[in-house]
């Protein structure tokens, strides 16, 4: 997903002194992008929203430590994406990964066009694979800030990568193949 | 015929291939063909639609931030509160225990003078004999504690008499001269000291 959001530095100042109004046009600017990269590395859309709501209630708590070094963008992402793996990691908790991988399964993709095809087999993926590919492959995080986010070391993040794209290459000949 | 692992592929993509992943590719038009697939889907991926959260958290997150705000008034109001305690226990108490003890002190001391003025009148000085050098002393003496009436005469009627400590100190410095002239009349002129 390309992003490219200017914010203006008098809306960052606003939101930076508390001014809720400048709050709420950040969450505004952002809430789309945040609530994708969450959506894509989780499995529901309401964990995606409760992961949105948490990222902004810590953008709010933390803004006043936001240095604009980097694109607001990049810092917001990153606070998204840790709070996306530590939802990861509690969902992890109350299930089986494998068992949701295998069962999520839905109907097959015949006639519809590849992206959604690839869309479906992505959302087949566990959580974790999901988040590795997505971070390394959209997001550009480096397979070492993936380790060091998660957590594992950089070969899990290697081999989480080849499994997912393998499983996707997979799923995508089944549905090619299907009549 | 070995062909290449998603892990070459990978690494081809990433340009952190093998010698021999980066021959073999370039020689194999199936691992051609299959490390273009990869570079498809992460292309496809990338162009995944946007989706938007169906309901708005914004009120959700405001009022959270807003309770926020509302708690930590509250600790902070508290802790001013106590911190107001705290400084006016400072301020006030203490200052006010101070002027207390120096009122109490105050009125021992004056209190003392009263006892050494009696003591003193007690004595009669004119029915002692007293020696050249003792009878000067007590003159001193008595002249010493005149100029101290006198600051304590000035300073009564002021509209802001100076505080208990700086009386204390006057009527003290008149007890010791009063303790050195009963001195000077009851014992001996030595003791005086002067």
């Amino acid at each position: 997903m390309t992003i490219s959001l200017a914010v203006p530095d008098i809306l960052v100042a606003r939101a930076k002194s508390g001014d809720l109004e400048a709050l709420e046009a950040l969450y505004r600017a952002f809430e789309t992008p945040v609530y994708n990269v969450a959506l894509r590395m989780l499995r529901s859309p309401e964990d995606a929203e409760d992961v949105m709501q948490e990222t902004f209630l810590e953008v709010v708590r933390s803004i006043k430590q936001y240095r604009a070094e980097g694109h607001l963008w990049g810092w917001i992402r990153q606070i998204a994406a840790s709070k996306a793996l530590m939802r990861i990691r509690r969902n992890q908790l109350r299930a089986t990964e494998e068992l949701h991988e295998e069962a999520a399964a839905g109907p097959g993709g015949v006639g519809v066009p590849a992206r959604v095809d690839l869309e479906r087999a992505f959302e087949r993926l566990s959580e974790t694979s999901r988040a590795v590919v997505w971070l390394h492959d959209v997001e550009g995080y480096t397979h070492e800030e993936i380790a060091e986010r998660m957590g594992k070391t950089v070969s899990f993040s290697k081999s989480q990568l080849a499994r997912a794209h393998a499983r996707l290459r997979g799923m995508l000949d089944d549905e090619g193949a299907a009549p | 015929m070995m062909h290449c692992t998603m892990d070459d592929l990978l690494a081809l993509q990433a340009g952190e291939a093998s010698g021999w992943a980066r021959s073999h590719a370039e020689a194999c038009a199936t691992c051609r063909g299959e490390l273009d697939a990869l570079y498809q889907r992460i292309a496809q991926l990338k162009a995944l639609p946007t989706r938007r959260p169906a309901r708005d958290r914004w009120p959700a997150v405001r009022e959270a931030v807003v309770a926020e705000r509302r708690r930590r008034r509250e600790r902070w109001g508290v802790w001013s509160v106590a911190a107001a305690a705290a400084v006016a226990g400072l301020l006030v108490f203490r200052p006010f225990g101070t002027r207390q003890a120096d009122a109490a002190e105050l009125a021992r001391v004056k209190q003392e003078s009263a006892t050494l003025e009696q003591q003193l009148g007690r004595v009669d000085p004119d029915a002692r004999v007293m020696s050249g050098r003792a009878a000067a002393l007590a003159a001193a003496l008595e002249d010493r504690i005149a100029v101290i009436d006198g600051e304590l005469a000035r300073l009564g009627p002021l509209e802001a008499p100076p505080g208990p400590e700086e009386l204390v100190k006057l009527w003290q410095q008149r007890v010791d001269l009063m303790q050195q002239l009963v001195g000077v009349h009851v014992t001996r002129a030595a003791y005086v000291g002067l």
